[in-house]
C-alpha cells in the first residue's frame, strides 16, 4: 500500500471499501505539505484514518496531493459541472423535467438556452434528447441543468440532439471514450464518419449516414469495454468486414 | 449573565435528538427509565391462563406482554417422518399491542421472531418428536404453538420464548383411544394423570437480549421499546438449565468483539437463572 | 478423519470458490458467488427513487428481498432478508443518498448448504459492482460441530448439516484483518470482531468461541478471493490504456 501509483506504471493499486491510505494520521498535522485533497472513492472516517469507500484504483497527483479511487459503476449520480445526456419527461411553466440516469430526475429551466427570453425561448418535446451541463447538484435535491457554458452564455454545443440512437453504457467507459487516443473510436472514424456526444452519466449518442453505420458503431463501442488493444482491432475488423 | 439561546424541556429534547438524549443517560450509566445498564426489568410469568387450550402461559417483561396457548391436534404426520409429530410454532405481533404495527400479514419482525423460535425449538431438540406419535404413519399429534403479544414494549423475543417454554410445561393431552380403526380424544371429565399425558421436554431454553447502542457499542440489557428504535444492533443468548447454550445471535450494528459475546454469555446466565426460579416459583 | 464431503480431506479446508460479476444488464450490480455446490445471485438497483413512505430524509434506504431455491418465500427467507439487511446498514454509506432506495435481490441458484454465507458473500461483491460506497467489505463462512466426532467443520454441505449438533454462522469485515506477517502463526488466538453471529443447536461456551477464531481465519480467504475478483474486473476493463 505505500507505492504509489501513476498513469505510467503497469501495476494497478487496486483498493477495496475499508482499505486505508498510506498516509493516514498526518490529518493533524496542518502544514501545507501535508494536506490532503480527497477525490472521489476516498472518505475520511471516525477513527480519523482516510478509507477507500469503493472499490478501484488508487490514483495520485502529486500537484495539490490529490488522492482518488477511480471506480466503475452503471448508476450516475449528479456532480456538478458535468455533461450529459438528458432525456424530457416532463414540462411546466418554469422546469423541463429531464431524465439523466441518477435516481430522481433533473430541472432544466426554460430559460437556460443560448439567448432565451420569455418571448424568445426553445420548446422541447417530451422525449426529445438534451446535451447539458449539471448546473448544481448535491445529494439532497434534484439536480439542475443548464444548456450553456455559464461563463460565456454561448450554448458550446449543448442543447437538442437530432437524430441518431442513444446507448446506455457504464460510466468508467464513457470516460474512457472522452479520451482523445481511444482506440475504438479511431478505429471506426477510419471507415465511417459519424458524429458522437458523450455524456458522462453513461449515455452515448451517436449519428452517422444510414442506421445501418450507427447500430454498427453502437455495437463496436458496447463490445469494447473489457477488450484490449489487439481484441479490439480484430473487433472493429470483423465489424467492418460484415458490413 | 446571559441566558442561552434555545433551551428545551427534556421531553421536547427526546423528540429532537433521541440518541443524543439518551447519550447522557448512558455516559453516566444508567437509563431514563431508571434502570442500569445490565438490569432486566421485573418479569412474571403465568400458567394455565386460557383453560380451553392443552397448555397455556402469560410472560411479562416490564411493559411486554405475551400470551401463548398450545392446542394439540390430530393428523397425518409428514411424508418424510412418518413417526413424528410437529410442533406448528408462531408469534404474533397485531396492531392491538401497538401502534407500530399495521393490520395485514405478518411484519418482517414478526416472522424472523417465529423463525428464530422454530430453530431454537427444533435444533435444540427440545422435545423428542417421535412422543407425539399416535400410530405411525396415521395418525400425529400437531401442536400448534400460538404467541401472542398483547402488549409490545421491546424484546419480543425474549418474552415469547418464555412464554412458549412456560406453555410447553404447562401442555396436558388427552390419551387417546383406538376404536374400530378411528381414534377417539375425550374431551369430557376432567384431565388427570391417567387420561392424559404432559409432554416430555428433554430442555427449557430460555434467552436474554441486550441491545447494542451507539458507536460505544453500549450494551443494554432488555430493550424498552424506545432503545429499540434507537439501538443499532441486538445480541440474543439462549441457554438451557444446565448452562448449555442453545442459540448466540449478534445482528446489526459495528462489530463487537469477543469480549462483549463473553460479558453477554455471563449476564445472560444469571439472567436465565432468574427467570427459571420465577417460572418454577408459579 | 473423514468428512461426509468426500471431495475434502480436511475439516477446516473450504469448497472451491467461484464468482462472476456484472452479469445482469438490468441492474446497476449483480454478481454470482458459489461455495462448491452453493450458488447465490444478488442484484443491486440503487440510488435509485424510492417510494414516498419507505423515504429516509438523511440517508439511502436499503430494501431485501431473497427469494429461494424453490417456491413462494416463508419465514425463514423473511428472517434471511432482516440479518441482510441489518448487517448492511452500518456498513453502507447511505448517507452520501438521502432520499433513495437501494434495493438488493437475493436468488438461490444451487443448494447445497451455508446459503446464508453464500448469499453474505453475493451480495457484497453486487454492491462493489454497483459502486455503493462502503465502509468495508465483509466475508461470511459457515462452520458445524459433527454431532458424531464433536470436529468443527468448515463450510457444511447439506449432508454435512444434516449430522450437526449445533451450527453457526459468522460474518467479519476486512477493518480487523490480520496481517501478512502472522500467517504462520494460526494456532494462535485473535481477538476477533464479528459484524454478524448466528448459531443454533446445542454447544457450550469453548466451542462457540474456537468457532468464531476458526470461521474468522477462514474468512482472510474469502476476503482475499473478493479482492482478486474485483482485480480481475478492473484489469479487465483498464487493459486498453495500459496496454
Amino acid at each position: 500500500m505505500a507505492s504509489i501509483t501513476t498513469e505510467e506504471e503497469s501495476k494497478l493499486l487496486i483498493v477495496l471499501p475499508g482499505d486505508q491510505l498510506p498516509e493516514s494520521g498526518l490529518m493533524e498535522d496542518s502544514s501545507a505539505a501535508h494536506r490532503l485533497t480527497l477525490g472521489p472513492g476516498l472518505a475520511p472516517m471516525d477513527d480519523d484514518s482516510i478509507t477507500a469507500v469503493k472499490a478501484g484504483i488508487l490514483k495520485h497527483n502529486a500537484v495539490g496531493n490529490r488522492w482518488w479511487v477511480e471506480s466503475n459503476q452503471r448508476r450516475y449520480v449528479a456532480a456538478q459541472g458535468e455533461s450529459i445526456i438528458g432525456v424530457v419527461t416532463g414540462k411546466s411553466v418554469e422546469h423541463y423535467k429531464v431524465d439523466i440516469g441518477a435516481s430522481q430526475p433533473a430541472l432544466l429551466g426554460v430559460l437556460a438556452f443560448e439567448g432565451a427570453t420569455k418571448r424568445n425561448k426553445p420548446n422541447h418535446n417530451i422525449g426529445d434528447l438534451l446535451y447539458c451541463r449539471v448546473s448544481m447538484a448535491n445529494k439532497d435535491m434534484e439536480a439542475e441543468l443548464e444548456c450553456m457554458n455559464p461563463t460565456t452564455g454561448k450554448a458550446d454545443g449543448f442543447g437538442e440532439l437530432k437524430g441518431g440512437f442513444v446507448i446506455k453504457i457504464s460510466l468508467g467507459l464513457a470516460r474512457r471514450l472522452l479520451d482523445p487516443k481511444n482506440l475504438v473510436l479511431r478505429l471506426l472514424g477510419q471507415h465511417i464518419p459519424f458524429e458522437m456526444a458523450v455524456g458522462t452519466n453513461g449515455k452515448v449518442w451517436v449519428n452517422s449516414a444510414n442506421a445501418q453505420h450507427t447500430i454498427l458503431i453502437c455495437n463496436a463501442i458496447r463490445n469494447s469495454e473489457y477488450l484490449n488493444s489487439a481484441e479490439c482491432s480484430a473487433m472493429v475488423k470483423s465489424l467492418v468486414e460484415k458490413m | 449573565m446571559a441566558t442561552p439561546a434555545f433551551s428545551f424541556t427534556p421531553s421536547t429534547f427526546q423528540k429532537l435528538h433521541p440518541a443524543e438524549f439518551f447519550r447522557r443517560f448512558t455516559t453516566e450509566g444508567v437509563r431514563p427509565d431508571g434502570r442500569l445498564l445490565d438490569a432486566f426489568r421485573p418479569t412474571t410469568v403465568h400458567h394455565g391462563v386460557i383453560s380451553t387450550a392443552n397448555g397455556s402461559a402469560m410472560v411479562r417483561i416490564g411493559g411486554t406482554t405475551v400470551v401463548c396457548g398450545v392446542k394439540a391436534e390430530v393428523a397425518e404426520p409428514k411424508l418424510d417422518a412418518p413417526d413424528q409429530g410437529y410442533l406448528v410454532p408462531n408469534v404474533e405481533l397485531s396492531p392491538m399491542c401497538s401502534s407500530k404495527f399495521r393490520p395485514g400479514p405478518p411484519s418482517e419482525q414478526a416472522q424472523a421472531v417465529s423463525e428464530a423460535i422454530n430453530r431454537v425449538l427444533k435444533e435444540s431438540k427440545v422435545l423428542d418428536l417421535k412422543d407425539l406419535c399416535i400410530e405411525e404413519g396415521k395418525a400425529v399429534w400437531v401442536l400448534y404453538v400460538d404467541a401472542v403479544c398483547v402488549a409490545y414494549d421491546g424484546n419480543i423475543f425474549d418474552a415469547a420464548l418464555a412464554a412458549i417454554m412456560a406453555a410447553l410445561k404447562n401442555v396436558r393431552i388427552r390419551k387417546p383411544t383406538y376404536q374400530e380403526g378411528t381414534i377417539k380424544v375425550s374431551g369430557g371429565s376432567t384431565a388427570t394423570d391417567e387420561n392424559s399425558f404432559r409432554l416430555n421436554l428433554a430442555r427449557a431454553p430460555l434467552s436474554a437480549t441486550f441491545a447494542i447502542f451507539d458507536t460505544t457499542l453500549t450494551i443494554l440489557a432488555d430493550p424498552n421499546v424506545t432503545e429499540e428504535t434507537i439501538s443499532d444492533g441486538q445480541i440474543s443468548i439462549t441457554l438451557d438449565e444446565t448452562g448449555q447454550l442453545c442459540g448466540v445471535t449478534k445482528i446489526g450494528a459495528a462489530s463487537c468483539s469477543q469480549s462483549v459475546m463473553k460479558d453477554c454469555v455471563q449476564s445472560a446466565k444469571k439472567r436465565t437463572l432468574q427467570l427459571r426460579g420465577i417460572m418454577n416459583q408459579q | 478423519m473423514s468428512r461426509l464431503d468426500r471431495t475434502r480431506t480436511s475439516a477446516h479446508q473450504l469448497r472451491p470458490f467461484f464468482s462472476s460479476q456484472n452479469l445482469l444488464n438490468r441492474a446497476d450490480g449483480s454478481a454470482q458467488f458459489d461455495f462448491g455446490e452453493s450458488s447465490v445471485m444478488c442484484s443491486v438497483v440503487g440510488p435509485a427513487e424510492v417510494k414516498l413512505r419507505d423515504e429516509k430524509l438523511d440517508r439511502a434506504t436499503i430494501e431485501v428481498v431473497v427469494r429461494p431455491l424453490v417456491g413462494l418465500p416463508g419465514i425463514k427467507d423473511k428472517a434471511r432478508e432482516q440479518a441482510l439487511r441489518e448487517t448492511l446498514e452500518p456498513l453502507v454509506l447511505s448517507g452520501l443518498h438521502p432520499r433513495t432506495g437501494i434495493q438488493i435481490v437475493v436468488q438461490t441458484m444451487k443448494d447445497d448448504g451455508s446459503i446464508l454465507a453464500t448469499a453474505f458473500n453475493a451480495t457484497i461483491l453486487a454492491l462493489l459492482d454497483a459502486g455503493i460506497p462502503l465502509k468495508s467489505i465483509l466475508g461470511a463462512v459457515t462452520c458445524i460441530v459433527d454431532a458424531e466426532t464433536n470436529q468443527i467443520l468448515l463450510d457444511p454441505t447439506t449432508q454435512e448439516l444434516a449430522n450437526a449438533k449445533s451450527t453457526h454462522t459468522f460474518v467479519f469485515d476486512n477493518k480487523s484483518s490480520i496481517t501478512s506477517d502472522s500467517t504462520q502463526e494460526d494456532k494462535e488466538a485473535v481477538e476477533v470482531s464479528t459484524l454478524y453471529s448466528d448459531s443454533t443447536g446445542l454447544f457450550s461456551e469453548e466451542e462457540y468461541f474456537e468457532c468464531a477464531q476458526i470461521c474468522y481465519k477462514a474468512v482472510q480467504a474469502v476476503h482475499g478471493f473478493i479482492r482478486t475478483a474485483v482485480q480481475k474486473k478492473l484489469e479487465k476493463e483498464q487493459q486498453q490504456i495500459h496496454s
